[in-house]
């Protein structure tokens, strides 16, 4: 207490709270913390979409002539956005597994919802190459290729910013980090990762079905 | 009277060494708030000269001493280094500083991550410098218009990379904000009973939340263009210049919001405890800083009048409507010095020169929203001049208002008060003669980013008097960094509260200790420490009860009302004997020391030191 | 403040000398605007310039009035009433705004239907102008004029006076902006896309004009005049230039002289090879393809005329097009060679080595 004696202690210290978080009011704090994330990438996939929509009301096709039919319903879409919903499901299930205390059921959730995230790329990728090769249709084919391909190359770079996520999950899920009461990172990458599968869900609207 | 030092800290310093390692690795509000300043500071020293070669340059007419490419150089850095350099970082460190103090929190939610949002801006700022080792800086103006920036040279891949990573920075602070301020507050903190800064902090937060990604969105689509063919703005492949601008100034205009709003929060701050008044019409500031920050998001286009491809009534009535909130703060503020006792220390005068020449600053911009007049000066001086009173006169008069008033406890000493007159004055004037006849240029026609102008009668009176002006606010800084030189070298004597203050960070010592508080006092009004040192609080009461907001009604209701127009009685009160120990007045303290304002201690009854309390 | 700033002005125009050619020292009144739609702007202005005045006196007065009459004083005590808002006053300083800025806007709209009023069927004068980086091209397409030109003047653009007189605004390659100070407006040149306006010119004068929009290296230098006059003079002015003989590009090469070839790739990319050596003291030609697809380019070379001044070519090739120049015959030496339009793009040129 040698210091502690020139220190100025405010009155009624005994009735004032020392300075803490109210970390057990509300929602949690990291989990605020990346729904407040979740929100800005909401507006930047926002502006994407902004100038998805300016070039397509100035244009007086679309698709513009000639590419009418590249992007088009196909099974390795379909079925890259139905493997797309059930890992939501899946993911969600993960949580409600930990939230149960159950670390083995969180394990395979995680496991398959990581599984079903690198499908996902990986038919992204095939269908990039059949684009490319097949149709020649690149970033650079006007208007509409560089659209096409933002949007969908910066939704797969959140794909794998979620797998990221997903496997530090599975790790620690695997060396036992998480119990019933402490599971904050895994309730946070699932808001990520269904996040992630809206913006999907938007995309596959837009791009294939509404055009 | 003994004053306070330092609360023992966690660990001895040895060496330099340690020193630095601790700095670098630091994840403390504070220290972190003191790196992000110190850097703004910096860069606001080379924005600065970046100024004063446009200046020497525009002095008179011809081509000096710089060649075209050059000097659009300086001015693109130059809006860029300021804006997001200097005035976004230095609010930033001021926020980082004083919000977890002032909200009587501990640190920020998320320190780690606070630490990692400070180490981006040096690497951004070596990003952007770095475009002149590779064959120029970026050179399309602080706005990057496409299709201009789409072909201009390889620095503007660099001010792209630089800016996307600032905004990234901006970002997750806004989150931490956000967080701390929603998560961490003291109990009895309620919303509204939240400092004035806090609550412009946490709306900024907010717009930098919902903004920049629309701009890194922006700079991912230049980039694109710029690397890969994309054809987002050449209308050769189907795309549309004016995107770029929509993108920009959806971005752009909350962003000069997020430049200014906390200097509202700052002035808001300060008027009250230099008239000695409560903050008049609270609610009405919290009120009017939303508005402002909703409206913010709805008048971008203001800045495309001349595009013609905008609807322009829409934008117009938006941009005028601002004008009503802000009016509102105007009003409010001198509301508050109405019927006060105005101590006109350093940081007070900045508060009123903010308010003085931040009013033509508004004025301008409301001119500007006259669609038909915008026509005539857009892209004019009269805009340079409207930038630069709402931004030199605005967020620099703010920021050293900031500076002057929180010095003390950031460094537990107080700046010279001379030197800080002197400065204000220097700037104050420099200012004016600056960036006032930049009007009558504007008007004259005059338009900017140009490196010469015509001959055109006065037009070389005119710029050579900015150029006076605009190196009068240069020789301004110099008392400034002097004084700041001096004050580094004497004792730190400032005490924990010496411009008798009413807000929580005053309530710890100066500076504080890691921890920033042993305790803190209850909060029941949005001055706690007032209602410490002069309020019939009762100490006993409340304080739990409180900490949940449920009380924050009453509270509100029974503070005010009981001394209004009364002398103080408060210290007499034998209930109340720590209310007569917290204010620690230091010798240094400027023109008024609270200490003679009470009747008690004249009464030669000095209060019972710091000893009968630890 | 406000003292200050009135004496800031009484300074500015005390010291001012008369200006040249009797143009006034300008102020916050400018000479009145040359066209209709300007006038109607300076009227817009002058009104939101009292206001702005009233409500900075407003503002400035309260303010100076508080500081000397609330300053602390020495002997005061205790303290000030403390008063935390009053309702009533907040409702009025909200009121009296807003009923202000309705009024500007108003204001605004009306003038702006005016100054923004385009003819659906315009029956005078067309012109199309086109910007490009850093020259302006007026085509007359009635009249089968066009005028290009760069420097401090830049190509002229005649218009009669007394009527409606449409401009239709277009880009080749980055944005540029039409701004006419005496006219009290802008409008932007947009690549892809065309902007048009209609203007009525009231008074005969030469009126600077100058591109508003940051467009690059030159966008300092991007002026143009434009020269009103009555409809009379403006009937011969046209016939005048109709008669002019049109600039034939290139001439036929003079047989067997030494020819070097060179590209002009781009504003920033520059000439391809940046490097050309040719004979002394022999005729030659200079072959010029212009591969960019944005802007014209020539080919000068400093200190190429034998009083030691610039060679310049003429015409400049527009984009895609290829021109032969006739330099003369220069002396031993290195010689650097420049685009007139654009002089960041800069080569050498070798003779006899
Ligand atoms: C801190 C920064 C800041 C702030 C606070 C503002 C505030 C405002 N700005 Fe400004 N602005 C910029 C920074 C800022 N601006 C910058 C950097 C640019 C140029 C960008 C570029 O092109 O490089 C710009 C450009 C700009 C333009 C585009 C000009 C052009 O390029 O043609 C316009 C047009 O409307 C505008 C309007 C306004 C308005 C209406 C306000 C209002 O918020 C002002 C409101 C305040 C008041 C009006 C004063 C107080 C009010 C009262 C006392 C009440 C009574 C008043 C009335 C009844 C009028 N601004
Ligand atoms: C916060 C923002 C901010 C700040 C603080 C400033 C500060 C200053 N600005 Fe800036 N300015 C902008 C933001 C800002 N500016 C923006 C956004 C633009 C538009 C850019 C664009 O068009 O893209 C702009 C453009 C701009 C122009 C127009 C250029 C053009 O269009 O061609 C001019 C011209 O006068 C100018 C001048 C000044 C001056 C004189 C200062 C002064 O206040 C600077 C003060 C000087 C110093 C701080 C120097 C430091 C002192 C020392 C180093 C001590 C030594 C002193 C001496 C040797 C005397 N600015
Ligand atoms: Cu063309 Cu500026
Ligand atoms: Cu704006």
């Amino acid at each position: 207490m040698s210091a502690g004696s020139e220190v100025v202690q405010l009155p009624h210290a005994e009735e004032s709270h020392v300075a803490q978080p109210h970390g057990d009011q509300g929602m949690n704090t990291a989990l605020l913390g990346m729904m407040l994330f979740i929100g800005s990438e909401v507006m930047f996939f926002a502006g994407l979409f902004a100038a998805y929509f300016n070039a397509r009301a100035a244009a007086d096709q679309w698709p513009p002539a000639g590419l009418e039919d590249v992007v088009h319903l196909n099974p390795i879409v379909i079925i890259a956005t139905v493997i797309l919903i059930i890992s939501s499901f899946t993911m969600q299930w993960g949580v409600w597994r930990i939230r149960k205390g159950d670390r083995t059921g969180l394990n395979r959730a995680v496991g398959v919802t990581l599984l079903l995230g690198i499908v996902f790329l990986a038919m992204q990728a095939y269908d990039y190459f059949l684009l490319v090769s097949e149709e020649s249709f690149g970033i650079n084919s006007g208007i509409y290729g560089t659209l096409f391909y933002t949007l969908t190359g910066f939704h797969g770079a959140h794909v794998f910013g979620g797998v990221i996520g997903l496997l530090v999950v599975f790790g620690r899920g695997i060396a036992g980090q998480f119990s019933a009461r402490h599971h904050i990172a895994v309730e946070a990458v699932s808001a990520y990762w269904h996040f992630v599968d809206v913006v999907w869900i938007a995309l596959f609207i837009v791009l294939y079905i509404l055009h | 009277m003994a004053t306070t030092t330092l609360a023992p800290r966690a660990r001895p310093y040895t060496s330099t060494r340690a020193r630095a390692y601790e700095w670098l690795t630091t994840t403390d509000h504070k220290k972190i708030g003191v790196m992000y300043m110190a850097s703004a500071f910096l860069f606001f020293l080379i924005g600065g000269v970046y100024a004063l070669l446009i200046r020497a340059e525009l002095a008179v007419p011809g081509i000096q001493f710089l060649e075209f490419e050059t000097y659009n150089q300086l001015f693109t850095l130059h809006g860029t280094v300021m804006i997001f350099l200097f005035v976004m970082p230095m609010w930033t460190g001021l926020a980082n500083y004083i919000v977890p103090l002032q909200v009587g929190a501990a640190d920020m939610a998320f320190p780690r991550i606070n630490a990692l949002s400070y180490w981006m801006i040096p690497v951004a700022g070596l990003m952007l410098f770095s475009g002149y080792a590779f064959g120029g800086a970026a050179n399309a103006g602080w706005t990057g218009y496409a299709p201009l920036s789409v072909r201009e040279n390889i620095g503007i891949d660099l001010w792209v990379g630089s800016l996307v990573l600032l905004g990234t920075s901006s970002i997750l602070g806004a989150i931490n904000f956000i967080a701390t301020i929603f998560k961490m507050r003291a109990p009895g903190l309620t919303l509204m009973r939240m400092p004035l800064f806090v609550w412009n902090t946490l709306v900024t937060s907010v717009l930098l939340l919902f903004a920049v990604p629309v701009l890194t969105a922006g700079f991912v689509m230049l980039f694109i263009d710029r690397n890969y063919g994309g054809g987002f703005f050449d209308p050769a492949l189907g795309g549309n210049p004016i995107l770029w601008q929509h993108i920009f100034w959806f971005f752009g205009h909350p962003e000069v919001y997020i430049l200014i709003l906390p200097a509202f929060g700052v002035v808001s701050e300060i008027l009250p405890v230099f008239s000695r008044k409560p903050l008049f019409g609270y609610k009405a500031f919290v009120f009017a800083t939303a508005s402002i920050g909703a409206l913010g998001f709805s008048v971008w286009a203001h800045h495309m009048f001349a595009t013609g491809a905008v609807y322009l009534p829409f934008f117009s009535f938006f941009t005028f409507l601002i004008a009503v909130p802000t009016g509102i703060k105007f009003f409010n503020w001198l509301a508050t010095m109405w019927g006060g006792q105005l101590r006109l220390s350093t940081p007070m005068l900045f508060a009123i020169g903010f308010i003085a020449l931040f009013l033509i600053g508004g004025l301008d911009g409301a001119f500007l929203a006259v669609v038909p007049f915008d026509f005539h000066v857009h892209d004019t001086y009269w805009v340079v001049s409207h930038i630069h009173y709402v931004l030199v006169a605005g967020a620099v008069f703010g920021i050293f208002a900031a500076l002057y008033y929180w010095w003390p406890k950031i460094t537990g000493r107080m700046l010279d008060e001379r030197l800080g007159k002197v400065q204000w004055v220097l700037l104050f004037v420099g200012t004016n003669v600056a960036f006032f006849p930049q009007h009558i240029l504007g008007l004259d026609g005059m338009i900017r980013r140009i490196i010469d102008y015509a001959p055109n009668p006065g037009w070389t009176e005119l710029n050579f008097l900015s150029t006076i002006g605009a190196f009068m606010v240069g020789i301004s800084m110099l008392p400034f960094m002097w004084n700041v030189f001096i004050t580094q070298r004497k004792p730190a004597t400032a005490g924990d509260d010496p411009w008798d203050a009413n807000t929580l960070e005053w309530a710890t010592t100066s500076p504080p200790p890691t921890y920033n508080f042993e305790a803190l006092p209850p909060v029941r009004s949005e001055r706690p420490l007032f209602d410490l040192k002069y309020g019939a609080v009762e100490p006993h009461a409340a304080a739990v009860p409180a900490a949940r907001g449920e009380s924050h009604e009453e509270t509100r209701a029974d503070a005010p009302e009981e001394f209004l127009g009364e002398p103080v009685e408060g210290h007499e009160d034998p209930d109340v004997p720590g209310a007569r120990t917290t204010p620690q007045v230091s010798e240094h303290a400027p023109d008024a020391t609270p200490r003679e304002e009470r009747p008690k201690r004249e009464g030669g009854d000095p209060a019972p030191p710091t000893e009968g309390r630890s | 403040m406000a003292v200050l700033l009135v004496g800031l002005l009484t300074l500015i125009a005390g010291c001012a000398p008369a200006g040249a050619e009797g143009q006034a020292f300008p102020g916050f009144f400018a000479p009145p605007a040359a066209s209709a739609e300007g006038q109607a702007i300076d009227s817009l202005y002058f009104y939101v310039f009292l206001i702005a005045v009233a409500v900075f006196l407003t503002v400035e007065g309260l303010l100076l009035w508080i500081v000397f009459r609330y300053r602390r004083r020495p002997r005061v005590d205790g303290l000030p009433p403390q008063t935390h808002g009053h309702n009533l006053l907040e409702i009025v300083w909200t009121a009296i705004p807003a009923a202000i800025v309705t009024m500007l806007f108003v204001a605004t709209i009306d003038t702006l239907a005016f100054v923004e009023e385009l003819d659906p069927k315009p029956q005078g004068v067309i012109i199309d102008v086109v910007g490009f980086q850093w020259q302006w091209t007026f085509n007359y397409p009635e009249e089968g004029l066009s005028f290009t030109g760069a420097g401090a003047e830049g190509p002229v653009m005649a218009v009669p006076v007394g009527e409606r007189v449409r401009i239709r605004l277009e880009a080749t390659d980055v944005i540029h902006s039409f701004y006419v100070p005496m006219f009290r407006y802008k409008l932007d040149v947009v690549p892809g896309r065309v902007n048009e306006f209609d203007i009525v010119v009231e008074e005969p004068g030469t009126y600077t004009g100058q591109c508003a929009e940051f467009c690059g290296l030159l966008h300092a230098e991007m002026y143009f005049t434009v020269e009103a006059m009555s409809r009379a003079d403006y009937d011969a002015w046209v016939t005048e230039q109709q008669q002019q003989p049109e600039p034939t590009p290139g001439g036929s090469p003079p047989p067997d002289a030494a020819t070097v070839e060179v590209t002009s790739v781009g504003v920033v990319e520059g000439y391809e090879p940046s490097e050309l050596s040719v004979p002394a003291d022999t005729p030659w030609l200079v072959d010029l393809t212009n591969s960019d697809q944005f802007a014209p380019h020539d080919f000068a070379i400093r200190g190429g005329n034998p009083d030691g001044s610039d060679w310049q070519g003429d015409p400049n090739a527009d984009p895609g097009q290829q021109v032969i120049y006739e330099p003369p015959p220069l002396a031993a030496g290195q010689y650097e060679f420049y685009c007139s339009l654009h002089p960041n793009m800069v080569g050498t040129l070798r003779v006899g080595e």
